[in-house]
């Protein structure tokens, strides 16, 4: 078929008779990019991410009685009910896919907010393009300290990072020694990219400050083929505690070439990533019981707020597995965005940018044992108190700090 | 450092290498055979892990007993897809060398995907194997027992290959067929036949080494991505084609791995591997065993 200048015209006339019919339909719906590796080394994170932003936007779109922001009535109320709308992408934890993924969120598919994006690495990018764009990005489950200070206007932050993480390890270090407990000696186990590594520096700097003797400083590149030699190092240091911060691929390797080589060490305080993951105590868990971890979210808390129970009983409806560390911060960061714009009563990138600003959203109406979600002048919040967690008899229980926990250390590990 | 460190550090090496050298050996009989690099090598490893691990899983066949239906299993796959995809591939007029990379690494991620669509990219793992987790420890050395039954299948399996290779009629096919593909049909001998049956020994081979890696590693979509890497490394170190430059290339790669780790930080013990590469490539281009 040839084009003559009367079907352009006839074109044109139609498109400008269904402008505003279009226009209508994109103020019913606000959407929102959300960036993870869906495919790769890390698939199986940006699977189940999935399933907690699909729970969050049902619960934003339907109607629910949980004293939630948004879980009432359906739809954004400040948008005459306009529903959110997801569209996901994948960045194969690699920065440069990450970086234009954002920007093909951006320009092609008119998202108005992004939320990602598990790697630290790939949050670094994402987040640029989103500032270029002056698209409002939340890092839902990132936790490199660096990311929120670099100055970026439309970068927020709603969960803990790692310095504050770390902290909250050496805080119940102080605690166990008061309480007679040995803990003299530290081993660092970290991966090589930004993830591990800032979470090294962080945990080095509080040893120093605190007065712990770092018996082993090792970095190991990610995925690697074979831990041994690395673990025979940890076990040549045998330090009172080996805190690792890795993915779930070598936390499993780590554990595993641990038990072969013979290396038992009195306690295990982990970076969460992959020790949060279900994936590791499958494959690991026998070996494991007594590990701690940290962790921003746990299931202890539906004993107090009955909505957590309710709201990971939908989770598990959709992905077989009950939230984790990762999932409920990715649950939590749709919601976070999701009010934003609601009060924004607008999709327009600054306009939601104050909104976040002004976000005052108290603990109890989160699924975290938050005290309230508040970005300071960085866009991190800084009211998110981790905590820390026992893998105690195939389940975690909160063993740090005071106020939230459930029982008490068991110490060493078995 | 102490001696002990050291001794253990070689012996992990060791065994490691003999592991990296019965999956890099399929790479390099393949390519002795027929010119071809298998892309999709480390892919052929992980389904061999995923066939062990449904094995185990479904029906509680330990990775021991299941390593022969597993290597019997990637015989008939390593053959068909010589049959249905590289056959065709080798038959392209122009630009064949690019046809075949791009056949074998479109190969490589159309089974990744398939893998990640129909077992989810969840990390699986084999629990309470006979051998998984345990370990002997003779005076202060700890040697993993999977990694030690696997250095010892290694060894087993190239001394197969070697008697294999020269004292059977097929194996003397199979020579013939890498020295003049062209004069071996002249007397008879059915060029495919011999390449597809090849392809599946490489693939056995292979299947074999995913076996018994499920019993110590975690099996998920990507997982031959890594050890793909290294066996080429392995490959190209012992020289292209060399199936005993392929079992010497594995230890040295072993062992220059664990001892980097013991001087730089764990994070450049790659390091190691590609200097000595490099260094070979100085010295022999062509690769330790190589010929030309």
């Amino acid at each position: 078929m040839t084009i003559t200048r009367r079907n352009v015209l006839l074109g044109a006339t139609a498109a400008a008779a269904l402008a505003p019919i279009a226009s209508r339909a994109q103020t019913s719906e606000v959407v929102i990019g959300v960036i993870y590796p869906l495919s790769g080394a890390s698939a199986q994170i940006g699977v189940d991410a999935q399933k907690a932003f699909e729970t969050a936007a049902d619960i934003i779109n339907k109607n629910y009685d949980f004293e939630l922001p948004l879980a009432k009535g359906e739809g954004l109320s400040g948008l005459g009910g306009a529903k959110v709308r997801l569209v996901f992408a994948d960045h194969q934890a690699d920065p440069q896919k990450g970086r234009a993924e954002a920007e093909r969120l951006i320009t092609q598919d008119k998202v108005c907010a992004i939320v990602g994006t598990y790697q630290s690495a790939v949050a670094v990018t994402v987040s640029q393009i989103c500032e270029r764009y002056q698209i409002p990005f939340i890092s839902a489950d990132n936790s490199s300290p660096s990311l929120h200070r670099r100055g970026l206007k439309f970068y927020f932050r709603a969960a803990p990072h790692d310095e504050m993480f770390s902290t909250a390890m050496f805080d119940f270090f102080d605690t166990m020694k008061k309480k007679g407990t040995k803990i003299d000696t530290l081993s660092l186990f970290h991966e090589d990219t930004i993830f591990g590594t800032d979470s090294g520096n962080a945990q080095a700097k509080l040893a120093g400050e605190r007065g712990y003797k770092i018996a082993a400083d090792i970095k190991y590149r990610a995925n690697s083929p074979s831990l041994s030699a690395e673990v025979q190092q940890l076990k040549a240091a045998n330090a009172d505690v080996l805190m690792p911060s890795s993915y779930t691929t070598d936390g499993i390797l780590l554990v595993k070439t641990m038990a072969e080589l013979g290396y038992k060490p009195n306690a295990i305080v982990a970076q969460d990533a992959g020790f949060s993951e279900k994936a590791l105590y499958d494959a690991v868990g026998d070996k494991l019981e007594g590990v701690i971890s940290r962790g921003s979210f746990s299931l202890d808390l539906a004993a107090k707020r009955p909505m957590v129970g309710k709201i990971n009983a939908m989770f598990k409806e959709r992905s077989g597995k009950d939230f984790n560390d990762y999932s409920s911060r990715q649950f939590m960061g749709l919601i976070v965005m999701a009010d934003a714009i609601n009060r924004a009563k607008s999709t327009d990138g600054e306009k939601i940018r104050e909104a976040l600003v002004a976000t005052d959203m108290p603990g109890e109406t989160t699924i975290m044992p938050w005290k309230r979600v508040k970005f300071d002048d960085m866009g991190q919040n800084n009211d998110a108190d981790p905590v820390l967690l026992q893998y105690i008899g195939g389940k975690f229980v909160t063993i740090f700090p005071p106020q939230a926990a459930v029982a008490e250390a068991v110490w060493p590990m078995k | 450092m102490t001696a002990e460190t050291i001794i253990q550090s070689l012996a992990s090496g060791l065994l490691m290498g003999l592991l990296y050298g019965l999956i890099a050996v399929g790479l390099a009989l393949i390519f002795g055979l027929m010119d071809v690099v298998n892309f999709a090598h480390g892919e052929f490893l992980m389904i061999a892990m995923y066939a062990t691990f449904f094995l185990f899983a479904f029906f509680a066949i330990d990775p021991l007993l299941s390593a022969p239906l597993v290597a019997a299993a990637l015989f008939v796959f390593g053959a068909i897809v010589y049959l249905l995809i590289v056959r065709f591939a080798v038959r392209a007029k122009a630009n064949a060398g690019m046809v075949q990379i791009f056949s074998t690494f479109g190969l490589a991620i159309v089974m990744r995907g398939l893998a990640q669509f129909f077992f989810t990219p969840d990390y699986r793992s084999v629990t309470n194997s006979w051998l998984g987790g345990k370990t002997i420890s003779i005076g202060g050395i700890y040697l993993p027992e999977p990694q030690l039954v696997g250095a010892l299948v290694s060894i087993a399996a190239f001394a197969g290959l070697y008697f294999f290779i020269h004292r059977t009629d097929f194996g003397r096919a199979l020579e013939a067929t890498r020295e003049d593909a062209g004069a071996v049909a002249l007397v008879g001998i059915d060029k495919n036949r011999v390449f597809a049956l090849g392809w599946g020994l490489g693939a056995a081979l292979v299947g074999l080494a995913g076996a018994i890696m499920a019993i110590f590693f975690y099996v998920y979509p990507d997982v031959g991505a890594s050890f793909a890497l290294i066996a080429y490394v392995t490959v190209a170190l012992g020289g292209f084609g060399s199936v005993f430059g392929a079992f010497a290339g594995g230890i040295i790669v072993g062992l220059v791995e664990a001892t980097t780790a013991l001087i730089l930080p764990p994070s450049l013990k790659s390091v190691g591997i590609y200097a000595v590469y490099l260094l070979v490539v100085f010295v022999r281009p062509r690769g330790l065993f190589g010929s030309m």
